[in-house]
């Protein structure tokens, strides 16, 4: 409701003020509450934008005329038609759009052809389109039966447009007021490689790769149901990048597909360029530190999820898939948990999660420890611990501080560095970096073994989203640590806990289905027997909850 | 999409209730039970679960007869506009009051058990505050956050229980009477608003998946807070004897800071946090309760942003007391005894005034 009324009003100062009258007046003050809140607050927000507003020249808008001229079907006359389309391709400076007139033999009609040499299969439009039409002398046969692969026509520019954008080859006739359109696209891209950022050392190692045809393949390979749906949509306007929704149509729940469909459709946008970036389109919670959308390269685990009612989106220049909605355990779980035998999986489960918890509470557990509960560190440790930290200048929060900043610092820089560069530093970061800042009495080596615990600890947790998540909560509770000791660092950690069970993902809690629990999928902390296994997650809704066939 | 719809099932129920009225073990409540009835305060425990057994019974039996309504509509059904008025009044009193006097109790434990230098007016506000987010969350957030942690607090209650009979002494139970049957009998009933708190309970019943999960919460809750209550008290008596437990204000507290866990041998900042969060989670649920009552009685509909307001009244009034060891031990006391009819004989009269209207049958 507070959408609409904002729109609908475009925001001028004085209808806001009118509607404050009528709602001050009306008496309706309890029950638009929340509008009259939302209100004040685009009140001064506006005030603030208004303070600091930039005197800018008025910006240009892309010419209309062109977009005019798109929605139009071509003319039957060639000449006009190529007039027009060299224009819209600034063709002798567009050097990879490709132009070719040619006669077509037995018809004794003038064609012409146009490519995009640089993303279409040069080789096979030679061969399959202007070689048959070039050698043809049956005066009768038409123009389709004469090419061999399959045609398509289109006569609306824009359509034409799309076609030759996409690699595909146009053959237009003199005197047909329309286009045939045969498929021959072919963009460079890489092979299907190895998973890089998600690790497996037992299971498959394939990962996505930047073409979505290949991911496509990638799963219908392991998923050989003709209820699989791969449905396909143009998300940006300018760029008209593809998005493609991967799901099972007999088991994804409706309403989520609807709900999904809907939010990409209001979308408005030139281009997106990729998954990464539509995931900020698509996300509930843009400002929560905890991710709601999962983000994969492998399409075991993207086909795992489709099969359990999730739905999986892909797109071009995209070398992995997003799966919606998400909940804490699906970052949280990793492929190898259900490829390792059993007790194995739930081994690296138990290290997973302490791994969490190690690199989220150790150094703020260190903090409070030290500054306000000293008494619970054993005499011996602590008379060790004091020792080592009587030549350091610092309070330890402040040592602490540095540290933990310094690793996150060596671990950006590692990541950036290029290639060969790479051993370097590791070595001056972690050896040299470490050894000389306890030596000059910078840090004390307790902080060094701590930090450095929590940081390793932090490569534990596979997802890249989740990872951030931990890596940045990190400092809050050293800081609540700092201040309160073991109560602001609790303090903190019943806010995160009644956060994060307030999360939805697409109208799924964050924490299902630990809670609210519905009795149907139970892997959450630890995995069950693959054969125990016997429902899909009910928090989804599937049309089919049970995982058995027939029966 | 979201299939919940706000309501919470059973676990969740159950967690709230464990960790709202199990907690009580942990404050000052015991000290007031073992200062009157010495060492057979754990048999108060089981004869105040039988006295309460009665008004809890006839609450459900209520609750189960007025499908789809919580105890708040029941109320204004059965006593009429003007009585219900004032008696869901009442209740929102006590149990504000209620929060008052335990938060106050509870940021004394913190301050003078864990945080000697740091102001109390810090501590409170952060205790309150916590609260305050989780209650403005609102009822489901609570419930999963405490069915999250539960197996973690209780493991870590158990933990302290079984460590602190292991190194008691087992004579201490005796004599097992204490200071004699009328004693018992009588601090047993008149404290019988230690387990009161099942009654706001029944406030919460529409915001519950069925009637069934509140049926089967209510009572596994009150047989496994009961039980808790009974072994806590134990193990109390046999780690400090009756005679210097009375001296005790915090028991619980005291408790883990005697007991040894191997080779640590000062373990109560490593219970503390288990603690603290079963804490924060508790007054959300108080906080929640009484804004839901506010609410209900000055027709509010979206109560939750009553939640600030409360619990910033909340904190000044908790401030008052000064001496807070003192003060509010008796305060409790005197609550205790006072809220013990209001719990005890509240569902019987509405339970009478059903059964005259005839609704019970259908």
């Amino acid at each position: 409701m507070v959408d609409t009324i904002y729109h609908s009003l475009s925001l001028t100062h004085s209808n806001l003020q009118f509607l404050y009258i009528t709602l001050y007046f009306g008496g309706t003050i309890r029950k638009n509450m929340e509008l009259y809140i939302f209100l004040e607050k685009m009140r001064v927000k506006r005030f603030f934008k208004k303070l600091l507003k930039e005197e800018h020249p008025p910006f240009e808008k892309a010419a209309t005329e062109d977009d005019l001229l798109k929605k139009k079907q071509i003319d039957s006359s060639l000449a006009d038609t190529m007039e027009l389309f060299k224009k819209i391709y600034y063709v002798p400076n567009n050097s990879d759009v490709n132009i070719r007139y040619i006669e077509i033999g037995g018809i004794k009609k003038n064609a012409a052809v146009i490519t995009i040499s640089s993303i279409s299969n040069t080789k096979l439009i030679e061969e399959l389109v202007i070689r048959p039409l070039l050698i043809n002398e049956d005066e009768s046969k038409e123009i389709e039966l004469l090419l061999s692969p399959q045609v398509r026509k289109a006569d609306v520019i824009e359509d034409i447009l799309v076609e030759i954008n996409n690699g595909n080859t146009t053959l237009f006739v003199d005197g047909e007021p329309y286009a045939y359109i045969i498929s021959s696209g072919n963009f460079q891209g890489r092979s299907v490689e190895k998973a890089e950022n998600e690790v497996v050392v037992k299971g498959p190692k394939e990962s996505f790769n930047e073409q979505a045809m290949t991911n496509i393949s990638l799963i219908r390979k392991r998923i050989r149901d003709e209820k699989l749906i791969v449905e396909s949509t143009t998300i940006s306007k300018r760029a008209k990048n593809e998005l493609y929704l991967v799901y099972i149509k007999d088991i994804a729940n409706e309403e989520l597909i609807t709900n999904i469909k809907n939010k990409l459709n209001s979308l408005d946008i030139d281009s997106i360029q990729n998954l990464s970036v539509l995931e900020e389109y698509l996300e509930d919670h843009i400002y929560s530190l905890f991710p709601t959308i999962l983000y994969t390269e492998r399409p075991d685990r993207a086909s795992e999820f489709i099969e359990d009612g999730f739905i999986v989106l892909l797109m071009d220049n995209s070398p992995d898939s997003l799966i919606l909605p998400a909940t804490f355990w699906s970052f949280f779980h990793n492929s190898e948990d259900h490829y390792l035998r059993f007790l194995f999986g739930n081994f690296i489960r138990i290290l997973r999660l302490m791994a969490l918890f190690i690199t989220l509470f150790i150094s703020a557990i260190y903090i409070a420890i030290t500054n306000y509960h000293v008494e619970m560190i054993p005499a011996d440790l602590l008379l060790a611990i004091s020792s080592t930290r009587e030549i350091v200048p610092f309070p330890s929060l402040v040592e602490i501080l540095m540290l933990e900043i310094a690793f996150e610092l060596i671990r950006e820089g590692g990541l950036r560095v290029p290639k060969p560069i790479g051993p370097t530093i590791g070595i001056v970061g972690a050896l040299i970096l470490g050894q000389a800042a306890v030596q000059a009495n910078l840090v004390s080596p307790l902080v060094v073994i701590i930090v450095a615990l929590g940081g390793l600890s932090s490569f534990a947790i596979g997802d890249t989203n989740l990872n951030y998540t931990v890596r940045l909560l990190r400092f809050p509770f050293l800081i609540s640590a700092g201040v309160f000791g073991l109560f602001g660092l609790t303090a903190l950690f019943t806010i995160c806990l009644l956060y994060v069970t307030s999360i939805k993902s697409f109208g799924v809690p964050y924490l299902a289905p630990m809670t609210p629990n519905d009795s149907t999928a139970k892997d959450t902390i630890f995995r069950r027997l693959v054969k125990n296994e016997l429902f899909r997650p009910g928090y989804l809704k599937p049309k089919d909850i049970e995982k058995k066939a027939g029966e | 999409m979201d299939n919940t719809k706000g309501k919470i099932g059973i676990r969740e129920f159950l967690a709230i209730i464990l960790i709202t009225i199990g907690t009580k073990v942990t404050d000052n409540t015991p000290t007031s039970l073992f200062d009157k009835v010495g060492s057979a305060a754990w048999i108060t425990v089981i004869l105040m679960g039988l006295f309460s057994f009665i008004p809890i019974y006839l609450l459900t039996k209520l609750i189960i007869a007025y499908e789809d309504q919580n105890l708040i509509d029941i109320i204004f059904r059965l006593l009429g506009k003007y009585i219900g008025f004032f008696v869901i009044f009442l209740l929102w009193t006590t149990e504000t009051y209620s929060i008052v006097i335990n938060s106050a109790t509870y940021a004394d434990i913190i301050e003078t058990m864990y945080f000697v230098k740091t102001p109390l007016f810090f501590t409170y506000i952060v205790l309150i505050g916590v609260a305050a987010y989780g209650a403005k969350k609102g009822l489901e957030f609570i419930g999963s956050a405490a069915w999250v942690s539960l197996i973690g607090l209780n493991i870590a209650l158990f933990v302290v229980l079984i460590l602190s009979i292991l190194q008691g002494r087992f004579n201490y139970v005796y004599p097992i009477l204490g200071n004699g049957i009328p004693e018992i009998m009588k601090e047993s009933a008149m404290n019988a608003s230690i387990l009161g708190e099942f009654l706001y309970l029944g406030f919460i019943v529409t915001s519950l998946r069925s009637t069934n999960v509140y049926k089967k919460g209510i009572w596994i809750g009150f047989i496994y807070v009961t039980t808790v209550y009974m072994l806590a008290l134990i193990s109390y008596i046999m780690l400090f004897d009756y005679v210097s437990i009375v001296n005790l204000n915090y028991p619980f507290h005291e408790t883990i800071r005697f007991i040894q866990l191997g080779f640590l041998t000062n373990v109560e900042s490593l219970f503390l946090p288990f603690w603290l969060v079963a804490s924060f989670l508790r007054f959300s649920f108080y906080l929640y309760i009484s804004a839901l009552l506010f609410g209900a009685l000055f027709k509010i509909k979206q109560f939750n942003y009553l939640v600030p307001s409360i619990a910033i009244l909340i904190v000044f009034l908790g401030l008052i007391p000064e001496a807070p060891v003192f003060t509010l031990i008796n305060l409790r006391e005197n609550f205790a005894y006072l809220t013990t009819p209001i719990f005890l004989f509240l569902p019987l009269i509405l339970w009478i005034t059903a059964k005259l209207k005839g609704e019970l049958k259908k």
